[in-house]
């Protein structure tokens, strides 16, 4: 059996900027595989690439087997694909447009009516199919999307950032679409929500800056981590010489300030991998004579390995406020 | 070719489902119709050159003609490209299974259809006028014919220009340029007196195709120079959007 997806040595670039930089990677068959990455990393790029959208300035894209560049129909008619902005046409009805995309999609004639009336059961748009598109919520146009992208029951679903710009309640139910469909179908789910890989993915990409940094699952990614140590240090004394000090430290491999307030400076101290830092920071403490108030090792959660592998502090913000369990 | 039908008919709804089929069709039959009592009135009057036919001022023969060429033409087709880069529904357009060829073959097929069919609209002048006076259906067809093939190549000038921005505008104000620039090849013939180069103009001239056809003359020329600049616009359309920087 062929492999579903398989990018090998894949390069892009406009001009000057490189978009993506000799990445390789491959998606199993069956399997949900998480590519997760801060925006702008080169996501939409690979996945505009892996439709035949865009061509490659270099490496190859094979989809069951067939290059991209070569047979791009064929690969097309395999693939589901929903787009990371979803804007469809908006004067037509649901129904109406369902149609007119499972006509360009070779759905065959006598299928039709069953297949449309299938994909909007399963993305529950009973309601809406005599809707215009054009007066429809952003949650339901992803859902037709997503209908779309079912039409002609493609082995291959290509997701990008699937959930952006939904409620709680729609992305819950989005992604249990997306894991029921996973049980079937192979899919390639972008996303820079990293609650969305733990919850939905069994192996997940990492991509930054056109690179692909690790590739493994959730679970082993984290433990990749644990193997370096992370705590959380509280100390009275003055934050700037306490930062500089621990950065001092064998052993050390990042220090992050938490804020500093009545004396008191809380930082977060990453330890190189194998590491123990604890008692360093113990003495160092003792030595300079700052008051110990707090050392805590931390839970490695996805996140900091995300950060870890990318350092894109901001993103972990907006990831943050993406509630975990909705 | 279900793939191509579904892309035209989609092109066909997004003109009638648009406000700008009822204010550009309104326009339209409304100067036509001018265009229709003018001919009554021409046709009526004694003092008028007996060997200028019916046909011969319809087609071409009054400024309305041209003008409702000129300007209707970029209005059904600024929108064909332009709006889907502008929206984004574009790239789901560059994914599904079709080719390129299809997009830029069903998006002409969309417009000369709606074009067409702006056209047919004036065909119960040519019924109510048989029903008083007898004459020859020849000139009319042919005079249809000529009038659907200028605009083939007009719009596909409009669909190229389209599709190389995503503003609407520039769009219609670059391909109503280039239809004008055209247009008044065959006006420049005044000025030369080089009988060689007037014959060029002649061949490249839009009014004198229009008179041979409104004539009732179907001449193989004016046929296959209109079917190249056709062919020729879709083709460099089909180059544009294969174009990698144009697609992202």
């Amino acid at each position: 059996m062929t492999t579903p997806i398989e990018v090998r040595n894949l390069t892009k670039r406009y001009d000057t900027v490189t978009a993506l930089a000799d990445i390789s990677f491959s998606v199993q068959t069956g399997e949900i595989m998480g590519f997760l990455g801060p925006n702008g990393a080169g996501k939409t790029t690979t996945l505009r690439i892996l439709t035949g959208m865009i061509g490659p300035t270099s490496g190859s894209v094979l989809v069951d087997g067939l290059d991209v560049t070569e047979r791009t129909l064929e690969v097309r008619r395999r693939i589901g694909y929903l787009p990371e902005t979803v804007v469809l046409y908006p004067e037509l009805r649901v129904r109406e447009y369902l149609d007119y995309r499972s006509r360009i999609k070779g759905v065959g004639r006598r299928t039709r009516a069953a297949r449309i009336a299938e994909v909007l059961a399963q993305c529950a748009l009973e309601d809406v199919t005599r809707k215009l598109i054009g007066r429809l919520s952003k949650g339901y146009r992803q859902r037709v999307a997503l209908a779309d992208c079912l039409l002609a029951q493609p082995n291959i679903l290509i997701l990008d950032e699937p959930t952006i710009g939904l409620d709680p309640h729609q992305i819950r139910q989005t992604r249990e679409l997306i894991t029921s469909l996973g049980q079937t179908t192979t899919v390639l789910l972008s996303t820079h929500i990293l609650p969305e890989v733990e919850m939905t993915c069994q192996r997940v990409a990492i991509i930054d800056k056109g690179r692909i940094v690790a590739v493994d699952t959730p679970e082993r990614l984290r433990q990749r981590l644990q193997g370096s140590q992370l705590v959380h240090v509280q100390l009275r004394g003055d934050a700037s010489a306490i930062e500089a000090a621990l950065k001092q430290l064998p052993g050390v491999a990042r220090v992050t300030a938490q804020g500093h307030a009545n004396g008191l400076a809380a930082f977060e101290v990453q330890a190189n991998t194998g590491a123990d830092v604890r008692e360093a920071i113990f003495r160092l403490a003792v030595e300079r004579q700052w008051a110990l108030l707090q050392l805590a090792p931390t839970q490695v959660s996805l996140e900091d390995v995300f950060i870890h592998l990318t350092t894109q502090e901001q993103e972990s913000v907006v990831a943050n406020q993406e509630p975990a369990h909705v | 070719m279900t793939a191509l039908w579904a892309l035209t008919t989609r092109e066909l709804k997004a003109f009638w489902y648009s406000p700008i089929a009822y204010v550009v069709g309104g326009v339209f039959l409304l100067l036509q119709g001018w265009v229709f009592w003018l001919l009554l009135a021409v046709l009526n009057d004694p003092r008028v050159d007996p060997s200028w036919t019916m046909t011969q001022f319809f087609f071409g023969g009054t400024f309305f003609y041209w003008f409702s060429i000129l300007v209707v033409t970029p209005l059904l087709t600024m929108r064909t490209f332009s709006e889907e880069k502008r929206t984004g529904t574009i790239e789901f357009l560059l994914t599904a299974p079709v080719t390129d060829t299809q997009v830029v073959l069903a998006k002409f097929l969309g417009a000369w259809i709606a074009y067409i069919m702006l056209w047919a609209l004036t065909l119960p002048f040519f019924l109510l006028l048989r029903t008083f006076t007898p004459f020859d259906w020849g000139p009319v067809v042919t005079g249809y014919v000529g009038t659907w093939l200028v605009g083939a190549a007009l719009l596909a000038f409009g669909i190229f220009t389209s599709s190389l921005t995503r503003n609407q505008v520039i769009a219609a104000v670059l391909s109503f340029v280039a239809i004008i620039l055209l247009f008044s090849i065959g006006v420049l013939d005044v000025f030369v007196r080089d009988p060689e180069g007037s014959r060029l103009i002649q061949y490249l001239s839009l009014m004198e195709h229009l008179r041979a056809f409104s004539k009732g003359i179907l001449d193989t020329r004016p046929l296959i120079f209109y079917v190249s600049l056709t062919t020729i616009a879709l083709f460099l359309t089909g180059r544009v959007i294969a174009n990698p920087r144009w697609r992202s």
